[in-house]
C-alpha cells in the first residue's frame, strides 16, 4: 500500500520479491545494493538461517525519481521461499504495490515455479486480492547455468494468464536483468499511482 | 489488499506531529514512530539522525505481524502489546488501529508502564486522524493526468 505523504513529498512503495527457494531473490537485492550509490539506497537487511537461507525476508529501502514534486522511494522485500514457511511468506506480502516473480529457469525447479506461482495467488487471496490487481513481472533467472528450460516454454506454463505480464531473462548473480526487472515493475507500481489507470501489460520484453 | 494509498495531507502531519509530542512528553519516550503495518513508516517523532527509522519499521512490523500470527494460534485475535527491554533502551509497540501501528523507544528515564499507558491515548488520538485521511478520496492535483515519457524513464541505470 503506497504512502503519499504532502508534508515532506515523499511516495513510498513496497515491492516484493517472490518465488521458490533458491531461485535468486536475495541475489537480486544483493545486487542491487551492490551497484547503487549510498545516496541512493538505505541498509540491506537480511534475515537469513546461518547457512544463508532466508528464513523470514530481506529488506532494502532504495530511492528513485522525484516525480512532480514528490520524491519516489521503493521499500525492496523478498520472501522466504521454502515451503514451510508460509506463514511469513504471506506476512511480508501485506501491503504490496508490485511483485516480482523470480522463477528458477533450471528444468529441474519447473514444478517448484508452478508450486509458488500457485502459493502466491492462494496467499493474495488471503488478502482479498488477485495477481490481476497488482503490478507486476517475471523473472526467469538463472540464465546463466546449464539445463535451461527455453524461455519460450517458461512463458507457457508461467505467463499464461488473460494478460500477459512483462518477463525478463536474468542472472541475478551477475546482475544480467535485475535492473531491467526493478524498473519495469517499479514504473508500472507509480504509474498505477497516477492517471487512474494500470500500464499496459503486453509489452513483455 | 487491493492496492490503495494512504495520503497523508499537511493537515494530517500536523496533527499527528500535535499527538506524538504530546505523547513523548506525558510518557518520557524519547523517539516515536507511526508505521503502517505492511512496514511503510508513516511519521515519526524525536528520532534521532543516527537512528535507521526505514528499517526499524519494517522490522517492527514485521515482528508485530508475526506476534499477531502467533496470537491467532493461540485463538487470540491479536496481542495488543510488543516490548522489548535492552540494557538501556526499549522497544514497546502497541496496535493504532487494524492499519498500523505505534512504536515508541524509551530509556532509564521512563518506564514501560508510563509508555504503555500514554501509548493507548496516543494510538486511540493518531488512528482517528488516520481513520480520517483514509476516508477522504484521492486528491487529483498532481495524480490526475497519467505518467508521460519522461516521467516514465528508468529510475535506476544498471552499471555498464
Amino acid at each position: 500500500m503506497s504512502v503519499i505523504n504532502y508534508a515532506n513529498r515523499v511516495i513510498d512503495f513496497k515491492i516484493v520479491y517472490y518465488g521458490p527457494g533458491l531461485a535468486g531473490k536475495t541475489a537480486n537485492l544483493q545486487y542491487i545494493h551492490r551497484c547503487l550509490p549510498n545516496a541512493n539506497r538505505g541498509n540491506m537487511i537480511s534475515l537469513a538461517t546461518g547457512d544463508d537461507r532466508t528464513i523470514y525476508f530481506d529488506f532494502l529501502p532504495v530511492s528513485a525519481l522525484t516525480v512532480r514534486g514528490f520524491q519516489t522511494r521503493f521499500q525492496l522485500y523478498t520472501v522466504p521461499g521454502q515451503v514451510q514457511y508460509n506463514a511469513t511468506r504471506r506476512l511480508v506480502l501485506r501491503g504490496a504495490d508490485g511483485l516480482v516473480f523470480v522463477a528458477d529457469s533450471q528444468f529441474e525447479r519447473l514444478r517448484e515455479n508452478v508450486e509458488s506461482l500457485r502459493n502466491l495467488e492462494a496467499n493474495l487471496r488471503e488478502y482479498e486480492s488477485t495477481l490481476d490487481e497488482i503490478p507486476y513481472v517475471l523473472q526467469y533467472n538463472k540464465r546463466d547455468l546449464p539445463n535451461l528450460a527455453p524461455v519460450t516454454y517458461l512463458e507457457f506454463v508461467l505467463n499464461r494468464r488473460a494478460t500477459r505480464v512483462p518477463f525478463f531473462e536474468a542472472s541475478a548473480v551477475e546482475g544480467q536483468g535485475v535492473f531491467d526487472t526493478l524498473n519495469t515493475v517499479s514504473r508500472m507500481a507509480l504509474a498505477n499511482e497516477f492517471g487512474g489507470k494500470r500500464e499496459k501489460r503486453d509489452e513483455a520484453s | 489488499m487491493k492496492p490503495h494509498s494512504t495520503v497523508i495531507q499537511q493537515q494530517d502531519s500536523t496533527r499527528i506531529h500535535e499527538i506524538l509530542t504530546h505523547f513523548l512528553g506525558d510518557s518520557g519516550a524519547a523517539e516515536a514512530l507511526l508505521i503502517d503495518r505492511g512496514g511503510q513508516l508513516l511519521a515519526m517523532e524525536g528520532v534521532a539522525q543516527a537512528l535507521d527509522a526505514v528499517s526499524i519499521s519494517a522490522l517492527a512490523a514485521a515482528a508485530f505481524s508475526s506476534t499477531a500470527a502467533m496470537a491467532r494460534l493461540l485463538g487470540e485475535p491479536e496481542f495488543s502489546v510488543l516490548f522489548h527491554e535492552g540494557t538501556k533502551r526499549s522497544i514497546h509497540v502497541s496496535t493504532v488501529d487494524e492499519e498500523a501501528i505505534l512504536l515508541a523507544i524509551f530509556d532509564e528515564r521512563t518506564t514501560v508502564g508510563m509508555v504503555r499507558l500514554f501509548a493507548g491515548e496516543a494510538s486511540r488520538a493518531v488512528g482517528a486522524v488516520l481513520g480520517e485521511a483514509r476516508a477522504r478520496p484521492k486528491p487529483q492535483g498532481e495524480f490526475a493526468a497519467p505518467l508521460n515519457e519522461a516521467e516514465s524513464r528508468p529510475a535506476w541505470t544498471p552499471p555498464s
